[in-house]
């Protein structure tokens, strides 16, 4: 970025110091580490600083000052994302962990303000003693903020019956990469205009950064019940899941985990029970009135038999329930076990096709000797293929890499999207070519020129600058340092370069 | 018909800087501000479906396909769009995304934009733009879906839709609550059936004038649509039973609540929290005047007023939950006009994409100011 020079960088970080106190800021090398990776280790990108504010007017001047230097950003939340979305290459990271104020709670109608920094999982048990639920639950709930949540249009498991972050997001106050404040969406529920607000939830950090976030609230379900069944293929497995989908029901999730997935949980601390011996489980939830949940669970369970379950069994009470879920939920972290990398995708694919493609996934997982543990969102068709490794072994790395590629070209062969809830950020920039069209991936840039017409927020990320006309040829004309729009490089060049520099 | 058509359209229309007014099959051409166009785009001949996979609960028409074709072609797989705009089923697909037209089965449904996919449009710069895909979940790329959905055809020529389908309930079962004349009684049934754990496919409180529109007497009524598997519904009707005397109606009564306002020349949605209705909605729907036809549904807080007398519905009217201001704005309240006489719209409402960002979008998507010129506004 523009801080070619020591001191012009001193000038900066003691200039952020006046807004938000000289502890807030972060500008040693040491201090920084913490901040060059997100969720999927194996990129790696270091910061020039870390500024931290601690309330809307702070973070409003912080934004401001990087406008006026023409200073590019990186809005970060808890960094628990997986797609490399939150780094920040030589440039500022926005931390908004201390902006954690649940602002108002309206339990009537249903609807709370919060500002960015507020845990997800904190959200929900504030609003629990009152009857409501923030719906989307990430899998990394208990870290993962609301602000980027906004930013990925998070999923989570429950997603399948509830909608995603979008479905639930009424309004933000948010701060334009130039310091502008504007309001988007409505605190009430409906407005006209354009819908900017469902245009800024997902641009992953690009259009801004929200102040504050009024979402909707879910009345909490009368009964919940919570089956796990088994098998001794994953194929059944797949066709169970299909057929559940066909049938009609909405299950509030559905849940699929293969044997090497249940093998890792359930020799970590996160052991739930799950039967070790099985090659899939699926791990499907009902709720709602009572007395139609009981029906469905008998439909479901006739389902899961007759496709070839070996057993189904309903957890008996809350305790039962949340084990089942806490292996589903901590099942990323028990992979840490394997390998001291992960690489996650998260390709969508018709729900029809899941059999087909685990099929190939497999035979990918063979052909280039890797292990693939899936646990996914079946439900919706959202698949996380893992594949645990290290990044310190560059054979180990190629082989892994490319049966990644080549996993998602099977998924966007069947009319697949190449991320369901992660977003793009910089692990999925090289597919967005093979599903977008030139002229889309313009009319992106384009729109996010609208929110932020220097692309100084989150640079470099989401579509590759060569998408963008305008910007390409200023790019080649005016002799822009690379650093301050710095375009990463292609996926393939990931893996030389990978994790602890 | 197709999308190079729609492309050759627009450039021509680039070259001779002739605007266009979009449409679809003609039904909604009095909603919205006046357009300043001498030529028409109509997408009536651009329809059919483009790929529908059942097992997939995923649907891909063209935007001239109407919501009965969809309903007939997806009632062969016992499946459906649960998406009643008002006005009727000969509506296209694509209109219905641009205009963001929902009904009452949002209540549990929710809007347009929760059901879209992914689209195809041809933006006032002639090209061809995909957002989002045909997946169930999607966070690929910036939303230019939701972008589209609701910005009137002023940003692009929606071609091709992608939507979500659900199956069709085993049981879909409507009731009709007759509202009595004692303002009292009826708020505390009204309360309780928006905050009650029933959860219908659609709740609608209706005033006299409209019950009568709908054939059902003259009475204020509160009309539910109960839907799932037969325990649900049985289950819920029960609660509701215990709360009033429900009759039950013939679902044909929703064919001719989305006709409700057909004849009016305006129409307004004031959209507020929903405890803003919960006390007053009674009160409103039983001393209303007999000029205007009022629904209400208090779950989502949103009110609708249909009147074929100009001018009466935007002033604030006895027993309005509301005092709306003369500017249409309130910190809780918004309201959205989809249909006024030609000369109330700079009154009342001049612009509602003035604001820098959504004159940017604008300026990106169509430079020449060939599409829809006016109808949110100039």
């Amino acid at each position: 970025m523009t801080l070619p020079s020591q001191s012009n960088a001193s000038t900066v970080a003691e200039r952020l110091a006046d807004i938000v106190g000289e502890r807030h800021v972060l500008s040693r090398p040491s201090e920084l580490l913490v901040y060059n990776s997100d969720g999927l280790p194996g990129y790696r990108r270091q910061p020039k600083l870390a500024v931290f504010p601690g309330n809307r007017d702070e973070t409003i001047a912080v934004v401001r000052l990087l406008a006026a230097e023409g200073l590019p950003f990186v809005p970060r939340g808890a960094g628990t994302g997986l797609s490399g979305g939150a780094l920040a290459d030589d440039i500022v990271v926005i931390g908004v962990h201390r902006l954690k104020q649940i602002i108002s709670l309206d339990v009537e109608n249903r609807r709370a303000t919060v500002e960015p920094g507020v845990v997800n999982l904190r959200l929900n048990k504030h609003v629990a003693p009152h009857g409501l639920l923030y719906a989307p639950d990430p899998s990394s709930e208990a870290a993962c903020t609301i602000g980027g949540n906004v930013a990925e249009n998070a999923g989570g498991p429950h997603c399948l019956k509830y909608g995603v972050t979008l479905n639930h997001v009424l309004a933000m106050t948010v701060v334009l990469p130039s310091g502008e404040v504007v309001e988007l969406g409505s605190r009430i529920g409906e407005r006209d205009g354009y819908d900017l607000r469902g245009a800024f939830i997902g641009s992953e950090g690009c259009f801004g950064l929200a102040l504050d976030i009024t979402v909707k609230l879910t009345p909490r379900p009368q009964t919940v019940r919570t089956l796990l069944a088994d098998f001794m293929s994953i194929d059944a497995a797949a066709r169970v899941t299909s057929s559940i989908i066909s049938s009609g029901i909405v299950p509030a999730a559905l849940e699929f985990m293969d044997g090497p997935t249940i093998r890792v949980v359930e020799s970590s601390i996160y052991a739930a029970g799950y039967p070790k011996d099985a090659e899939a489980i699926l791990l499907i939830e009902l709720d709602g009135l009572e007395a139609g949940v009981a029906a469905d669970l008998e439909t479901v369970r006739q389902i899961c038999l007759d496709g070839g379950a070996r057993n189904v069994k309903v957890a008996r009470n809350d305790a039962e329930r949340l084990k089942l879920w806490q292996g589903r939920k901590k099942a990323f972290g028990a992979m840490g076990r394997l390998a001291p990398h992960l690489i996650v995708q998260d390709a969508v694919i018709p729900r029809t096709r899941l059999s087909d493609i685990l099929a190939t996934i497999n035979a990918i997982s063979e052909k280039y000797d890797v292990l693939v543990c899936n646990v996914f969102h079946a439900g919706d068709g959202n698949l996380h293929p893992n594949i645990a490794y290290s990044a310190d072994d560059p054979a180990e790395s190629e082989r892994v890499h490319k049966a990644m590629t080549e996993i998602m070209r099977a998924c966007i062969d069947v009319g697949g999207s190449i991320t369901g809830e992660h977003g793009v950020g910089l692990d999925k920039m090289g597919y967005m070519e093979s599903i977008f069209s030139e002229p889309s991936l313009n009319a992106m840039c384009e729109l996010r020129g609208v929110f932020d017409p220097d692309h100084r927020s989150n640079p470099g990320k989401v579509v590759p600058i060569h998408s963008c006309k305008e910007w390409h040829s200023v790019a080649s004309t005016r002799s822009v340092d690379r650093s301050r729009v710095s375009e990463p490089p292609a996926l393939a060049a990931e893996p030389a370069h990978p994790s602890a520099q | 018909m197709s999308t190079e058509t729609v492309v050759a359209a627009i450039h021509e229309s680039i070259a001779d800087r002739a605007p266009l007014r979009i449409n679809g099959r003609s039904n909604w051409l009095s909603a919205g501000r006046p357009v300043k166009a001498k030529k028409t785009l109509s997408l009536r001949d651009d329809s059919g479906v483009v790929g529908y996979v059942p097992g997939d609960l995923t649907l891909v028409v063209r935007a001239g396909t109407t919501l009965a074709e969809i309903e007939s072609v997806t009632a062969e797989h016992d499946q459906w769009l649960p998406l009643d705009p008002f006005g009727t089923n000969d509506g296209t697909i694509g209109a219905t995304i641009a205009t963001a037209s929902a009904g009452p089965l949002a209540t549990s449904f929710g809007l347009p934009r929760d059901l879209l996919l992914g689209l195809e449009f041809v933006s006032g710069r002639g090209e061809v733009v995909r957002g989002g895909g045909k997946v169930v979940k999607n966070v690929a790329g910036f939303d230019l879906s939701r972008l589209l959905t609701g910005s009137w055809g002023t940003l692009g020529v929606i071609t091709e839709v992608s939507l979500r389908l659900y199956a069709r309930p085993k049981v879909d079962r409507t009731f009709v609550v007759t509202l009595s004349r004692e303002e009292k009684t009826n708020a505390a049934l009204i309360r309780a059936i928006t905050v009650s754990p029933l959860a219908p496919f659609s709740l609608e409180l209706v005033n006299g004038t409209a019950a009568r529109q709908l054939a059902l007497g003259d009475k204020p009524l509160c009309i539910v649509r109960f839907g799932g598997n037969s325990a649900v519904v049985e289950s819920q009707l029960k609660a509701l039973s215990q709360l009033a005397r429900a009759e039950e109606v013939d679902q044909s009564i929703w064919t001719k609540f989305r006709a409700l306002d057909r004849e009016a020349d305006s129409v307004i949605r004031i959209s507020s929290l929903p405890t803003r209705f919960l006390g007053t909605a009674a009160g409103i729907v039983a001393d209303s005047p007999p000029d205007v036809i009022i629904s209400i549904n208090p779950r989502r807080g949103v009110m609708r007023l249909a009147t074929l007398q100009a001018g009466n519905s935007y002033s604030t009217e006895p027993g309005m939950p509301i005092d709306i201001p003369e500017d249409g704005k309130s910190s809780d309240t918004v309201l959205i006009f989809e249909k006024l006489p030609e000369d109330v719209w700079p009154v009342v409402s001049p612009n509602v994409a003035a604001d820098s960002l959504s004159r940017g979008v604008k300026t990106v998507f169509d430079p020449h100011d060939l599409l829809n010129p006016g109808i949110l506004g100039n």
